[in-house]
């Protein structure tokens, strides 16, 4: 009874008033920037991490993971009723949400996917307890020679659920890799590419470079498009949906958190893939077909339960493992280290009191998110109102704020204005971000288990493919590589994930 | 419309190329090693000579076929918002928060077309005093909040 007695432990954490009131602000500020189309989870996180370090570690990862499945509520609200996705992952959600809402149905639409992404978090909370304890036994096996193939393992295949070019995302993780190798080197004492600059030495901080690369580089190319004209569905209704409406959405609910449980957990899952996956699969499943597109609640129900499922399974791979199954969770790796905390495959075993209070802190939250969006919709409402104009400067400042305060120094600031010039760039050449921080983080720890599993086995490669779960690993990457090289599966991929 | 060529790989393949160059200059004095037992430089240079193999077979490819064009840049977004950041670098701490915050959303909201004079200067100013009070006052950030 392991598991029961773990989550005990975790729900006492979790209720403790300081994480209670902190998963509020993580679950509120994540809502807010779920509303607000024009600023992601990624640059949030980044942003508010360095005013995390005061607070007990526990209660900061509830609040950052707040923030994440959060803004997946959010990101619904805004589809259905200005017919923008405020997130990626509820771009799906606009199509049949946002045409309940022209039939004046807007008060149904934001209530069934407020009540799917409850009961998705709620089933993917027991998803990830049910999972942790076999996994986390599994990971104690590993040593310096499986760690590595697992963080290669995560590299690769964060890249082949990602959008845009295979060899692009790859040389991206190269790039990543390369920032990583910033400062001075553990085991020799040797400092490299610091340029002499003393600020270096600890290595590149991760938080300013996500800012510039995701929040501020967003900003520039945002604001050279002319601004759009946001209607905001006049009248809601009323919220409370009729037996009919959730029969017809149950069902579909169920399939969405499969696929979206299912799909968080593979590494480069996360938020993003999972609506897609259940659209498809809901209008598959129809009757009548036609009616997606028109307002079928099922296409809202499905894709809704699935993104916030897969944002939730997503912290399955980080909380067993220690690898990152998206730059987001990448993020959360480098606030653990932050915090003084390893991760890695001894973090469920070591920090106990952490990984289940956050478990336990997914299901209070998702009961939070349930009471702050259906009657306080009108609050929310209200923000979207907000132009653009008056949303970027104030960005832009707190972006800065925030690069000053991981070290109390300017450098960081001009570190993320450079890194600003930079994202720019790759988004103008059209390059996705997220690979390169995930390099950048997992950078340090892969060049360090490299060279432990090379003193262990005295230099000789073989090790990696003579111990069978490292073989097993690394045989997962190479088929995952030549399965993406291989020109009809790129195909394949291709319509899928324009789909 | 294509172009002749593929701007966009070309560019990357370029910025790899660049960054791969830049790697291998700054580690040239760092000791290789074997891999039994790697010096400092041996990651770094492993890395960059991957990151130079990527970089040479996208301008390859970008020069050798046509591509979508790249929409044009814009001066002065750009300009704006890396001016915002400079400011707030150059003015934070001596002029403190007040200040350097008005400045940045000042700067920054000179980068859009849709911005109202009247307006952003009374909400740069709101929030100058909303920055002091959350986070110098609360949030205790070592920063100084005013310029004496």
């Amino acid at each position: 009874m392991e598991l029961f007695d773990s989550l005990f432990l975790g729900l006492q954490v979790a209720v403790e008033p300081q994480n209670l009131l902190y998963c509020l602000f993580g679950v509120l500020i994540g809502t807010a920037i779920g509303v607000l189309p024009g600023i992601g989870p990624i640059p949030t996180v980044a942003l508010l991490l360095p005013f995390t370090f005061g607070l007990e570690p526990a209660t900061a990862f509830i609040m950052l993971a707040g923030i994440f499945y959060g803004a997946q509520y959010g990101g619904s609200t805004t589809a259905i009723l200005v017919n923008v996705p405020g997130e990626t992952s509820s771009v799906v959600t606009c199509i049949d949400g946002h045409q309940m809402a022209k039939k004046g149905r807007a008060g149904h639409a934001l209530a069934i996917a407020a009540i799917s992404s409850f009961f998705a978090g709620t089933v993917a909370t027991i998803v990830i307890a049910l999972l942790a304890i076999p996994l986390a036994a599994l990971a104690l096996k590993f040593t310096a020679v499986e760690y590595f193939s697992l963080l290669v393992l995560g590299l690769i295949a964060a890249v082949v659920l990602a959008h845009g070019s295979v060899a692009k995302a790859l040389a991206m993780i190269v790039l990543g890799l390369i920032l990583g190798i910033v400062g001075i080197d553990v085991s020799s004492g040797a400092s490299r590419m610091t340029f002499g600059i003393p600020n270096l030495a600890d290595g590149l901080d991760f938080v300013p470079v996500a800012m510039g690369l995701f929040g501020l580089g967003e900003i520039i190319a945002n604001l050279e498009r002319p601004a759009e004209r946001r209607v905001v569905a006049q009248k809601v209704g009323s919220l409370m949906p009729s037996g009919p409406d959730l029969r017809q959405a149950f069902p579909a609910m169920v399939r969405g958190t499969a696929i979206g449980s299912f799909l968080g957990v593979l590494p480069g899952g996360g938020a993003a893939l999972p609506p897609f996956t259940a659209y498809a699969l809901e209008k598959k499943f129809a009757k009548d077909p036609s009616r997606f597109g028109h307002g079928a609640i099922e296409g809202v129900a499905g894709p809704e339960a699935a993104n916030n499922a897969g944002a939730q399974t997503s912290f399955i791979p980080l909380l067993t493992l220690g690898i990152p199954s998206n730059a987001l969770m990448a993020l959360m790796i480098g606030a653990l280290m932050m915090h003084g905390i390893q991760p890695g495959p001894q973090i469920m075993t070591e920090q106990p009191a952490l990984v289940w209070g956050l478990i336990a802190s997914m299901w209070t939250g998702n009961l939070m998110l349930l009471v702050i969006n259906l009657p306080m919709i009108g609050v929310w409402i209200a923000m979207l109102k907000i132009p653009y104009r008056l949303m970027f400067p104030a960005i832009v400042l707190f972006c800065c704020i925030g690069a000053y305060g991981i070290s109390n120094s300017m450098f960081n600031v001009w570190l993320m204005l450079g890194c600003a010039a930079i994202g720019y760039f790759f988004i103008k050449v059209g390059v996705e971000p997220a690979p390169l921080l995930l390099g950048l983080v997992l950078g340090p720890q892969l060049e360090e288990n490299f060279r432990r599993a090379m003193l262990l086995a005295d230099g000789d490669v073989t090790v990696f493919v003579t111990s069978p779960i490292s073989a097993a690993i690394l045989a997962i990457v190479a088929l995952l590589l030549i399965a993406m090289f291989s020109p009809k599966i790129a195909r394949k991929r291709e319509e899928a994930l324009v789909e | 419309m294509t172009t002749r060529f593929d701007l966009q790989d070309a560019l990357f393949g370029a910025f790899l190329v660049v960054v791969a160059a830049l790697v291998f200059y700054a580690t040239r004095t760092l000791s290789f090693g074997s891999p039994a037992d790697m010096g400092p430089g041996f990651m770094p240079r492993v890395l960059a000579g991957i990151a130079l193999a990527f970089g040479l077979f996208f301008a390859a490819r970008g020069f050798s076929r046509g591509g979508e064009p790249i929409d044009p840049p814009r001066l002065r977004p750009f300009v704006a918002v890396l001016g915002a950041i400079a400011a707030f670098a150059l003015l934070g701490v001596k002029a403190g928060l007040a200040v350097a915050a008005v400045a940045t959303v000042l700067v920054a909201a000179a980068g859009s077309d849709e911005t109202r004079p009247v307006e952003v200067v009374l909400f740069a100013i709101a929030l100058a005093a909303a920055s002091v009070l959350l986070f110098v006052k609360a949030l205790a950030l070592p920063i100084p909040a005013w310029p004496w």
